[in-house]
């Protein structure tokens, strides 16, 4: 009987580790610290915020349109909660990607105002925090790679077999991956405006397709 | 691990890729600290920023590697750039204190890439500067030696304000491994015994149990005994080749994509 007992252990450690639920808890938590740090470099942004929306201000206070654009963006991006559960949540997960999202084009036409301005553009405060944006930006491309490096490693050992079985009896789903951020704006030909000289071109059309999303 | 991994099947992926219709830049070899495709530095020159380079390194642990390329197209200069340091693995592992300085010379790009454990000192910001103030006047005279050399120097004088653990690294990796099986072997004996006790009784199974973590410490002092004896002798061989000129590798430091880019 015990001789039994040791053999069913025994046999069950073997199944755990060949049916790949270790591999399942290996690549799930992969994923995990992948998405803390695309998180992190998030937050990173969103810290980077209210300095940045105060040094465009002491330049360019009359740019209310964008900067108050920015700040809502910011806000939204507060508002939600970024638990490593949402990884399991494809509909939170998406919240949070539109309104980071949202704040990538907010700032991109603050940034894009900002070219207006020689007198901020050389203000050696704005010039530091641009480049800590460029790199925050930056270093946000990166996590998000391997997030979906990490991810994609995922959702193929779930659905492949035998693992798929291992997955399906112990409530494993597929995690969403990113998605590309503007995907309307990719399929339409971009418009370029050549006339009416005037008011700098570059600026004018990203606040309005910022909305949109 | 899952990254090394990631970052493997990225090379790998793109090495595959080159047959198709847009080859990405391949990465190179890493063989020396300063590595120029481009043919624009001297010998004399890229020995000069090698030394520099190698003594810093000696001196303070950190590696910072040079890259000049004719270009990246068609990534950008920061796609590239990870790229090739997650491929290079500038730094020492767990430190992560590495740093890339690059260079598109017809792009008239250039960018530095720092690792994570220097993003405290080399900060964006200070990347920047070092670009936009110290580096691009120089490289727009065409005084791409110069420019490099400044901006080594800059970047080192940065990284020696930074608490780094000694350079001396062989030591301290032969320490961690020491004693990294010691819990393993604590559980195994708790686990293994019990089931060996239920197995064979009382007397038997911690007589088995006993033996077995007997085997087991002396296998493992054993292996640790030649592993020593092996890491030495290497250690030995690598101190001789490195007076020879080569030997030299990257330790396994991390990048996150921190840094700064430019173009003149």
């Amino acid at each position: 009987m015990r001789t039994l007992k040791v053999c069913l252990i025994l046999a069950g450690a073997l199944l755990a580790s060949g049916c790949g639920y270790n591999r399942i808890q290996q690549q799930d938590e992969a994923v995990k610290a992948a998405w803390s740090e695309v998180v992190n470099q998030y937050q990173r942004r969103a810290d980077l915020v209210p300095n940045l929306v105060n040094t465009v201000k002491g330049f360019a206070a009359q740019e209310q349109k964008v900067l108050i654009g920015v700040t809502e963006a910011r806000a939204k991006v507060g508002t939600i909660q970024a638990t490593p559960e949402l990884v399991n949540d494809p509909q939170a997960f998406q919240k949070f990607e539109a309104a980071q999202g949202q704040l990538s084009q907010a700032l991109k036409s603050l940034i894009a105002v900002s070219e207006n301005y020689p007198q901020l553009k050389s203000d050696q405060n704005f010039r530091d925090l641009q480049a800590q944006l460029e790199g925050t930006e930056n270093r946000i491309t990166v996590a998000r790679n391997r997030y979906i490096q990490a991810v994609q490693d995922y959702n193929v050992t779930l659905r492949s077999f035998p693992t798929n079985l291992t997955a399906m009896i112990f409530k494993y789903a597929v995690k969403p991956n990113f998605t590309v951020q503007n995907e309307a704006e990719i399929s339409h030909p971009p418009t370029v405006d050549f006339g009416s000289g005037g008011t700098p071109a570059g600026a004018a059309p990203a606040p309005a397709g910022a909305p949109a999303h | 691990m899952r990254l090394l991994m990631a970052a493997m099947v990225l090379v790998f992926g793109a090495a595959a890729g080159v047959a198709a219709a847009q080859s990405l830049q391949p990465v190179p070899k890493l063989e020396s600290r300063v590595t120029d495709l481009t043919g624009t530095l001297t010998a004399g020159q890229q020995a000069e920023l090698e030394q520099k380079l190698a003594d810093f390194e000696a001196r303070k642990g950190a590696q910072i590697a040079v890259l000049l390329v004719a270009t990246t197209q068609p990534e950008e200069i920061e796609q590239y750039s990870i790229r090739v340091t997650d491929a290079w693995k500038l730094g020492r592992k767990k430190v992560d204190d590495g740093a890339l300085l690059i260079l598109a010379k017809d792009d008239h790009k250039l960018r530095i890439e720092n690792g994570y454990g220097l993003e405290g000192v080399l900060t964006d910001a200070a990347s920047n500067r070092i670009i936009e103030d110290t580096m691009v006047p120089l490289l727009r005279q065409g005084q791409y030696f110069n420019a490099i050399s400044a901006g080594v120097d800059q970047m080192m004088r940065l990284i020696d304000g930074e608490q780094l653990p000694p350079p001396d690294r062989t030591w301290q990796h032969r320490r961690a491994q020491n004693w990294n099986f010691l819990p393993f072997l604590l559980f195994g004996l708790f686990f293994g015994s019990s089931i060996l006790r239920s197995a064979f009784g009382r007397t038997g199974g911690a007589l088995l149990s006993g033996t077995a973590v007997g085997a087991v410490v002396f296998l493992l002092t054993q292996l640790l005994g030649i592993a020593i004896g092996a890491a030495v002798i290497s250690g030995l061989l690598a101190l001789l080749l490195g007076a020879s000129g080569g030997g030299w590798s990257s330790g396994g430091g991390g990048f996150g994509g921190g840094g700064a880019s430019g173009s003149w």
